[in-house]
């Protein structure tokens, strides 16, 4: 018996049934994922026979991450790049462009120049760098969609960049 | 085609019709309960005198050990001996006790209080505890135990946690799910049940040695926890201590001896309790030797010293809501005796502009939710409960080159998960490779927890670099983490499931087990056989309706080889014999993997047609028409 062999190679976009693209029914998604869980988690499994349980396990990890995954638009984007066949270490060895770095340099100094206690520079700072991301967003989708794979992987790239911005606890904080 | 388990969720093969009883335990760092769910009500289990806390105290005297009341007699005469607050030392490291003043520890590299019955573990205190909890439950239970369900801080961290599964192996006592404290909290406030469109949850959870704040949301059968934060090491001890201190600062002992410190624990303790009601008290502190004999603290004396460990727990709750992106929530539920404290409630109230749930008694409130989930995992399910989803409390990862973290999975992330990441080599011709595996938050190796080590071996000399290595990491539901390491082209490979670095091995809890850890009057050999039984019975009945319902999964050969393992089980069961019994079960159990393989097998691929769980369920039940 081999449990593990199909589930490193289970496409998350069937296990959820849902189309592989880049836009995604967050609904049907999560509906998905609950669907699963409820027939799957370990705790149904707690009277049954050691390997069943084990299986439920496994497949109920596998089902975590797959969501994990999914959810995430940047993680998802990754995802897709990979399922594509695209080399995604030889993409991150090509970078970004130059002038996308020098935006990402002035966003990061702006960032780091920030006075803690200005809510007004931070929400606008937010919002320029989500701007920033709306645009990579949108330029990976459109790359994605016409098999542009070089530049899709590039404005994932700018994708990582910026979301990392945003998650700076410096703009996160209430 | 049926998918069984969606007629009968999380059923364990019906042994008779007698209702299963799953317990629930509190195992805390100051008091101890038990509860049990008679498919009525939930009772918390009291001992002879009527009391539901056990005192998490064991003494270990030499010519007598004692567990909860008896033992914190001795608390004051023997310091040494009478050992409190075990839990806060569970699966941690001696360096971080060295200088704790209210310890004496045992010589030696590990972790243990030093007493005059010998040196004592917190795995093997906390075990004497849950073994006590356990006598005090059976004579209100019309049976044996099948398991528990016992309640874990969410902040434990792997090492802590498998220390609590030791404590209940030494003990035994099965282990049906370690559950969350605050998930448990919700449960027995039946927030699980209130279906309403998604709402979201705090549980602030300050009990007398850890700190949680879990946030969590329900909706349509799903109990999630959404982040969880705290302290495992603040809690109400802290408040004691530090009224202690002043109490000791204001009688200028500036030296006390073990005896002054314990009495100035007791007082600082029933101080504290008295200003719950009162506006201030005055204390008789006759017991301390010092000078005066009466002292009188008001109660703004009392938040004056609190106010800086309230502070750190709302600390602890901003950052939780922030980690979830959370602004607000919709309840707040007050869990632990140190909630009794009136500025605790005010500055909790404050923090989330609401008024705090606490109409459960905040000291029983986590049993009581336990009982209930132990009552569904040993089978007595109704179909409808929600589904509690845990996430793992720390991020895991290993080290890299330069000491520095890789981190593999996340804080936050749903269990059970696995994630694998490959590494390579650093030097030309490395043929091993160490793992070394780390939890926590920070980027440099020696700011996180080591969890362990292991080694992969048997990889073929390549340039530095060339070599694949998958390292997995598999967290099952109760956060406990197994770590897999394969080299990709010889498929060498190497794995461990994480053990307490500082707790108990394999081979000394096999020692402990045989050398009869439980009470000495109780019939081990009936107990062993009583369980053999219920284990036979469980896999043949299992088995039996397995085979009505997907006997198309077996060919006629493997049908016929089944059935004759389970004939053979039949007659040992008639001769009386555990061992035999034992080792017969164990064989149909082996022989049974595969088809229980194909059956799950055919589930998932059933789940993933994506035929509607409505369907499957009228399936089921036409199925079953006879």
């Amino acid at each position: 018996m081999n449990a593990t062999a199909g589930a490193t190679a289970r496409d998350y976009f069937s296990l959820f049934q849902l189309e592989p693209n880049f836009a995604l029914d967050e609904t049907a998604l999560e509906r998905a994922y609950h669907k699963l869980l409820t027939q799957f988690h370990p705790d149904l499994y707690a009277g049954k026979p050691q390997v069943e349980q084990r299986l439920a396990a496994q497949f109920c990890a596998d089902i975590n991450s797959g969501y994990r995954i999914l959810s995430d638009e940047v993680s998802r984007a990754e995802y897709l790049l990979k399922q594509a066949g695209v080399d995604l270490a030889a993409a991150e060895r090509a970078g970004v462009e130059t002038a996308f770095l020098m935006t990402q340099i002035s966003l990061r100094e702006r960032l780091e120049e920030l006075d803690q206690s200005d809510a007004v520079g931070r929400g606008s700072l937010t919002e320029e760098i989500h701007g920033h991301y709306t645009v990579s967003r949108d330029q990976f989708a459109n790359g994605l969609a016409t098999s542009a794979y070089p530049e899709a992987a590039r404005h994932w790239q700018e994708m990582c960049y910026l979301s990392k911005l945003l998650s700076e606890p410096k703009l996160r904080v209430s | 085609m049926v998918l069984l388990q969606i007629a009968e969720p999380g059923a364990a093969p019906e042994v008779g019709t007698e209702r299963q009883i799953g317990v629930g335990i509190d195992l805390g760092t100051t008091n101890s309960l038990i509860a049990h769910f008679d498919g009525a009500d939930l009772n918390v289990l009291q001992d002879q005198a009527g009391q539901a806390s056990l005192p998490s105290v064991v003494y270990y005297g030499e010519a007598q050990t004692l567990v909860g009341f008896d033992a914190e007699q001795y608390a004051s005469v023997e310091p040494g001996n009478t050992i409190a607050s075990a839990k806060r030392m569970l699966g941690r490291s001696r360096q971080e006790f060295e200088n704790d003043p209210y310890i004496q520890l045992a010589g030696g590299e590990g972790l243990a209080f030093a007493t005059d019955a010998g040196a004592k573990t917190p795995v093997e205190v906390s075990a004497a505890i849950l073994s006590a909890l356990k006598h005090r439950a059976e004579p209100h239970l019309s049976g044996p135990i099948v398991g528990a369900v016992i309640t874990v801080p969410a902040y434990f961290d792997d090492a802590q946690r498998q220390a609590t599964r030791q404590a209940a192996e030494l003990a035994g006592i099965k282990v049906l799910r370690l559950l969350n404290e605050p998930t448990a909290a919700a449960v027995a406030y039946g927030l699980d049940e209130q279906a309403e469109e998604s709402s979201l949850l705090a549980v602030y959870d300050l009990g007398g040695g850890t700190f949680d704040i879990s946030l969590l949301r329900m909706r349509a059968g799903l109990f999630e926890v959404l982040a969880t934060g705290g302290d495992s090491a603040l809690g109400g001890d802290d408040f004691d201590r530090a009224l202690a201190a002043h109490l000791l600062d204001a009688l200028s002992v500036s030296e006390p001896t073990a005896v002054q410190r314990r009495v100035a624990l007791a007082l600082a303790r029933d101080t504290k309790e008295r200003l719950t009601d009162a506006a201030s008290v005055s204390l008789d502190v006759g017991g301390l030797d010092a000078v005066s004999s009466e002292i009188t603290v008001s109660r703004s004396t009392l938040e004056t010293l609190l106010s800086p460990y309230i502070e750190r727990t709302l600390a602890a709750c901003r950052q939780t809501l922030a980690d979830a992106n959370v602004d607000a929530v919709d309840r707040v539920v007050l869990v632990g005796g140190s909630t009794r404290t009136p500025a605790v409630r005010q500055a909790v109230a404050d923090c989330f502009g609401l008024d705090p749930l606490c109409n459960l008694d905040p000291d029983q409130v986590v049993a009581m939710g336990a009982a209930r989930q132990a009552d569904i995992l040993v089978g007595n399910r109704q179909g409808d409960e929600a589904l509690l989803l845990d996430v793992i409390p720390l991020s895991l990862g290993l080290e890299t080159y330069g000491g520095l973290v890789e981190r593999i999975v996340d804080r936050n992330s749903t269990i059970p998960i696995a994630r694998a990441q490959e590494f390579t080599t650093a030097r030309d011709g490395q043929t091993g490779l160490v793992v070394h595996v780390v939890q926590g938050e920070r980027e440099r190796v020696e700011d996180c927890r080591s969890l362990a080590r292991f080694e992969l071996t048997g990889i073929p000399p390549m340039v530095a670099g060339a070599a694949r290595i998958e390292v997995t990491f598999q967290v099952d539901a109760d956060g406990i983490l197994e770590v897999a390491a394969v080299e990709q082209q010889t498929g060498a490979r190497s794995e461990i499931v994480v053990r307490p670095a500082f707790g108990l091995d394999e081979v000394q809890i096999t020692q402990m087990l045989k050398a009869g850890y439980e009470h000495a009057s109780e019939d081990i050999l009936a107990r062993k056989l009583g369980e053999a039984r219920v284990e036979a019975e469980a896999l043949l009945e299992g088995l039996q309706a397995a085979m009505t319902v997907d006997g198309d999964l077996l060919s006629a050969e493997e049908a016929a080889a089944l059935g004759s393992d389970m004939k053979n089980l039949e007659a040992v069961m008639a001769a009386n014999q555990s061992d035999d019994i034992r080792e017969a079960t164990e064989t149909l159990g082996k022989a049974s993997e595969v088809f229980a393989s194909r059956r799950m097998d055919r589930s998932i691929q059933k789940a993933l047609q994506g035929v509607a769980l409505s369907d499957l369920e009228s399936e089921v039940a036409e199925e079953n028409t006879p």
